[in-house]
């Protein structure tokens, strides 16, 4: 395969359940070794998406390419290069951690004993423990154990996060994500949908923003960042009326005035200064606020 | 060296931590031959992509200020710029000149503007001798 080529290529994606229209003309790629985010409100269409990635779901119309291949007809040659680990985790009960990671180990044709050891400490799981008896947040660990050890080219991942609490969040996300991506950068794609954004916000390459199975928003994150800035000015006496075209969410409030600048910046700020404001400030969004801002 | 990223300062990220590189540098923060934190290790405590610390790394490669060494890691350069003197003067002066649009923006007029950059540059030779001292 090229390198060049896209991992994840969608093109005009429709899936319908019934008379819903779950994903509608949905269209994105995801290069190589890229951390690509797939952020929507919950129903916006995101777990349809990886389903229809993972032949879980068939497309109604469009088409889906992993690795350049459609996952509806080239399976086993799709799902053997990549790992997905699901909003929900779910193992046979019975298992032991162990056990559960021996038997992931046993689908597939390389597995890393050492990033799966490095990760049980750091995690301080313990191996002859039932999942049972797991915790929400140690079920998902040792569900992305089973993921990375693979050393597969794609990760998926759906919600990883939701439904943990923040200090486990902080702490595993980069932790797995760095192990996954150490031993082949370039080689190493990660695709992750969720809708609690800050949480990678320094992680994500580029995203895309899904609202109602349509595409909101595609931007590298940088980029976003650089071009949403959020805009204050103090004035000396009440604030003026201040419209231009390219902005959004005009807040007027006795001398101060706030707004959000979708690009054209240095033009805004030009003309904002022309009506002599005492104090103007500027600052990025955040992606979390970009996608807020995206969807209002 | 101490590296703090700012999400909101709307610069790319990877120039965030080349600039702080060449900042620790310039105020002996960091010093020639001295090695460079790791990617990975970076990466997680920055909780930024290991890509973005890489990318950084290989922008302070090409302008001369680190070198790589084979299986040992990034380490600060002596003299580091590989460009001539006009390519390093055209170079600084598109950042003046950032900072000069910046100023216009702020209402700092140019004495201020002038004043800052002597307070500034003290600061730094400041910075200098305490870590020299320190030695």
């Amino acid at each position: 395969m090229n390198p060049d080529n896209p991992v994840i290529e969608i093109n005009h994606l429709v899936r319908k359940y019934g008379r819903t229209d779950a994903v509608n003309d949905l269209s994105l790629r995801v290069r190589r070794g890229q951390c690509y985010g797939f952020f929507g409100r919950n129903g916006a269409g995101k777990t349809t998406t990886i389903k229809c990635l993972l032949n879980l779901l068939r497309p109604t119309a469009g088409q889906v390419h992993v690795f350049g291949l459609e996952p509806a007809r080239n399976e086993v040659a799709v799902k053997e290069r990549l790992a997905y680990v699901p909003d929900t985790v779910a193992f046979y009960p019975w298992m032991t951690v162990r056990g559960v990671l021996e038997y992931l180990a046993s689908f597939r044709k390389r597995w890393n004993r050492n990033t799966e050891r490095d990760l049980i400490n750091q995690f301080r799981l313990d191996e002859s423990k039932k999942v049972n008896a797991l915790s929400r947040g140690q079920k998902t660990q040792l569900a992305l154990i089973g993921a990375i050890c693979a050393e597969p080219e794609l990760l998926v991942l759906d919600e990883p996060t939701s439904g943990l609490d923040p200090i486990v969040r902080r702490e595993f996300i980069e932790t797995v994500i760095g192990a996954y991506q150490e031993a082949a950068p370039g080689n190493r794609t990660v695709f992750v949908s969720t809708h609690l954004i800050s949480e990678f916000e320094g992680l994500i390459d580029e995203f895309t923003v899904i609202e109602n199975g349509r595409e909101a928003m595609t931007l590298g994150a940088d980029e976003a960042r650089s071009r949403y800035k959020k805009i204050r000015a103090r004035f000396a006496g009440l604030a003026p009326e201040f419209k231009p075209p390219e902005v959004k969410q005009v807040r007027r409030e006795g001398r101060e005035l706030e707004f959000i600048a979708n690009g054209h910046s240095e033009e805004i700020l030009e003309r904002l200064n022309a009506l002599g404001p005492e104090e103007v400030r500027t600052e990025s969004l955040t992606l979390e606020e970009i996608f807020v801002a995206a969807l209002k | 060296m101490v590296i703090q990223l700012n999400f909101k300062s709307g610069k790319p990220v990877y120039l965030q931590v080349a600039d702080q590189v060449k900042a620790a540098a310039a105020s002996g923060a960091l010093r020639p031959g001295e090695p460079l934190p790791s990617i990975r290790p970076l990466a997680e405590q920055l909780r930024i992509n290991r890509n973005t610390v890489a990318k950084a790394y290989a922008e302070l490669e090409g302008q001369g200020v680190i070198e790589t060494v084979a299986g040992r890691g990034c380490f600060l350069k002596e003299n580091h710029s590989p460009f001539r003197k006009e390519v390093r003067l055209k170079l600084l002066s598109e950042e003046i000149d950032a900072a000069i649009v910046q100023a216009h923006h702020l209402q700092v007029d140019e004495k201020e503007f002038l004043g800052l950059v002597r307070d500034r540059l003290d600061r730094f030779a400041q910075r200098n001798k305490a870590t020299k001292e320190q030695l």
